[in-house]
């Protein structure tokens, strides 16, 4: 078991620049997933820290040593792919014996048949087998050694993908996306496996998605990556109520977080739909925008800040989800309410929302959060305090 | 069916039984394509099968039956002892190399990143010529004297090149090969062209088996410890090819044992040096379309198609029980 230290990793692919300077640092036992729109290059640097792709630049460290040039099958590290990527010709028990003969066994103890009859093949054979059937048992699948992939479903293919993995005690599992050919059923199930097995094994775990929810559920840290940088990375708590960057506190949260566009007053005096808020903002800022999660709003009197009409609704049995189309916004504003909710949440009901300016993240123009919130210098408007 | 047809007769009752109409339509539609096969693939073997107990000859009105009179020459002669000897020495020569070959430069040619269409045409150059021109070519170039075998050989004659190579010094001593004419060395050169024409053919199929082996599968047996490429081989390549090489195998099985063109165009009569290279094929020609004997070209026939089937039924089991991972 090992940490990994990612330093200024960059790489392009002929013109396009993929990554661009990634530094992460991942504590020995530490479970970090790597979540990110498609395409964002999660894969290309997880294979870069597999070592199946070289780096442009930047380095990686594995358990403090430097392992820029050394190839992938030295690095000690496991993966389990995307595809699985199992031997189809090989059985369940041999794919997993796979790590193992290729380590402990020399070239002549694995030739066919001769193979076995090599002095100490017995041995290292028995030993091999004993690794394989505990990892069978640890994931479950110790009743399907025998079986070639092509006749397993996929959650047993996934367990198998990763059974090859910890056979052996790599310093570090590399993950990528192994829940994306699951049903969401059986997502939810190997997610709770997974996570199960990290506080097990208390290895190091890089988990690439980009489902938000398995970076939310597994995670001990979630690192966001975008065009080829990581925006923000932390625990999921503070990713989700304290986002460092506009796109963050956009990719994280479903439904998505409501963005209202603020005005920016006398003494930097914040004002949504004409209504002034209890915030300011250091003077000088322009393009601000204020997030609300669905549950910061609430439902309110007449004379609340966004009033608007019920347009749609979600009733997902324990949260009901209502849109609210407000004359003047763009976007539809949602609104997280209980069930209980439901009598006055009629559809094209009329509604006030009204927030706890607490709970509203601000973001200046170029998407960066505005941390600097103070109180208004001058409290003129006593009324539209909310 | 129509509306006014109110009484039935017993016929047109069992005609409207629905699944016996549903049989009989069934039978209607395949019986033309049922006919050709009959006509064209089944008839002419079980005929040749019949004729092969006949000693019967196009023009005659009758024939004898004589039993297993011709199978038994077949197995008896020593012409037909020289027969199955060229036969399975060419099968058992082409069919391996010309297998590897065509997998080690598929191999080859899939590392490459560019050219790769540049070779893959040259290779299957040979495939696409006709094998009577390029036979004519390779007399040319096999001629004992003037042709540019020899020539190259006769140039080692006195250097070093002879002094490491025993075979060359008897030759340069003793004059240089016959190629063509010499019975020890006829049926090689047969298999040579053969190789050479085949190999081509094969590179292709492995290519094309080639683009279907996973990618991920060559880094996961890169994280699995597999560190050079014949352990990539073995573990991923190989077994991602078990179809197709069961089909090249019996695809290139199955044509060597047809081989002819190549014979009949260095050897139009004889078919090589003390019937060195006298394949099934050429024999079926020469007894069955040149001598008129059918009875005998008939048994040589079944023979042959008796081997391709048995080819055949091991490749389907192959596929079945082996290399089928499903
Ligand atoms: N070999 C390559 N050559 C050129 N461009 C590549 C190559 N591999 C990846 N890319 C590009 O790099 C970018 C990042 O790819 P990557 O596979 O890392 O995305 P990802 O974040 O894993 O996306 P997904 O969630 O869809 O798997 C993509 O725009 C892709 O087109
Ligand atoms: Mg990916």
């Amino acid at each position: 078991m090992a940490g990994l230290i990612l330093r200024q990793i960059a790489k392009t692919f002929g013109e396009t620049r993929v990554l661009r300077g990634i530094s992460l640092d991942i504590a020995d036992g530490e479970f970090v997933s790597l979540v990110g729109p498609s395409g964002c290059g999660k894969s290309t640097l997880l294979r870069i820290i597999a070592g199946l792709e070289a780096q442009s630049s930047g380095e990686v460290l594995i358990g403090g040593e430097d392992v820029t040039g050394v190839r992938a099958s030295d690095r000690n590290l496991s993966m389990v792919f995307q595809s699985y990527a199992l031997y189809p010709h090989l059985t369940v028990g041999e794919n997993i014996a796979v790590p193992l003969r290729m380590r402990q066994l020399t070239a002549a103890q694995r030739l066919p048949v001769i193979g076995s009859l090599m002095p100490g093949a017995r041995a290292r054979g028995r030993e091999i087998a004993g690794a394989v059937s505990e990892a069978a048992r640890t994931l479950d699948i110790d009743g399907l050694l025998e079986r070639k992939p092509g006749q397993l479903s996929g959650g047993q293919r996934q367990r198998v993908a990763l059974g090859r993995a910890l056979v052996r005690e790599p310093a570090a599992f590399l993950l990528d996306e192994p829940l994306s050919n699951l049903d969401a059923k059986l997502r939810v199930h190997t997610r709770a496996e997974i996570a199960e097995l990290h506080r097990q094994l208390r290895a190091t775990f890089v988990y690439v998605t980009h489902d938000q929810v398995e970076a939310m559920t597994m995670s001990d840290r979630i690192a966001v990556m975008m065009g080829g940088e990581i925006l923000q990375c932390a625990a999921p708590g503070v990713v989700y109520d304290d986002p460092e960057d506009l796109r963050v506190a956009e990719f994280i949260g479903s439904p998505k977080i409501n963005l209202l566009p603020a005005d920016v007053g006398d003494g930097g005096r914040l004002s949504v739909m004409g209504h002034p808020l209890d915030l300011a903002v250091p003077s000088g800022a322009r393009g601000v925008r204020i997030g609300l999660r669905p549950e910061a709003l609430v439902v309110a009197d007449a004379g609340a800040p966004l009033v608007g009409r019920v347009v749609h609704f979600e009733n997902l049995g324990s949260d009901l989800f209502a849109q609210v189309a407000v004359p003047g916004l763009e976007d539809r504003v949602v609104l997280r309410a209980s069930p209980r909710m439901r009598s006055s949440l009629r559809l094209d009901a009329t509604v006030a929302l009204s927030f706890d300016p607490a709970a509203a993240l601000v973001f200046d123009g170029a998407g960066k959060r505005l941390r600097d919130l103070r109180r208004p210098a001058a409290n003129r408007h006593r009324e539209a305090v909310l | 069916m129509t509306a006014t047809d109110t009484i039935l007769s017993p016929q047109q009752l069992s005609a409207a039984d629905p699944a016996r109409r549903q049989r009989r339509t069934a039978w209607m539609l395949t019986a033309p394509a049922l006919a050709l096969m009959v006509l064209i693939l089944l008839a002419p073997v079980a005929i040749a099968a019949v004729l092969s107990f006949t000693n019967y000859s196009l023009g005659n009105f009758g024939f004898d039956w004589v039993g297993v009179e011709n199978y038994d020459k077949l197995l008896t002669r020593s012409t037909y002892a020289k027969m199955f000897t060229a036969t399975f020495t060419y099968v058992l020569t082409v069919t391996p190399i010309s297998v590897g070959l065509g997998l080690g430069a598929a191999l080859l040619i899939n590392s490459l990143t560019r050219l790769r269409d540049l070779y893959k045409t040259i290779y299957f150059l040979p495939v696409m010529a006709t094998l009577i021109a390029m036979s004519i070519a390779w007399e040319f170039m096999l001629h004992p004297t003037i042709g540019v075998v020899n020539q190259t050989l006769a140039k080692g004659c006195g250097t070093w090149v002879e002094t490491l190579w025993p075979w060359l010094a008897m030759h340069c001593a003793e004059g240089m090969p016959l190629w063509l004419g010499n019975r020890r060395y006829a049926i090689w050169v047969v298999c040579f062209v053969g190789i050479w024409q085949g190999f081509g053919f094969n590179m292709v199929l492995y290519l094309a088996g080639l683009t279907s082996v996973h990618r991920e599968l060559y880094h996961a047996a890169e994280i699995d410890g597999a560190r050079s490429g014949w352990e990539r081989f073995r573990l991923v390549t190989w077994p991602a090819l078990g179809p197709t090489t069961v089909f090249v195998v019996t695809i290139s099985s199955i044509r060597s044992f047809q081989v002819f063109d190549t014979i009949e165009a260095f050897y139009p009569i004889g078919a090589g040096p003390g019937k060195s290279a006298y394949v099934m094929m050429f024999a079926i020609f020469e007894k069955g379309v040149e001598q008129n004997l059918i009875g005998i070209g008939s048994a040589i026939t079944m023979m042959f198609l008796g081997f391709v089937l048995m080819i055949t039924l091991i490749q389907r089991w192959l596929v079945e029980r082996k290399v089928h991972y499903g």
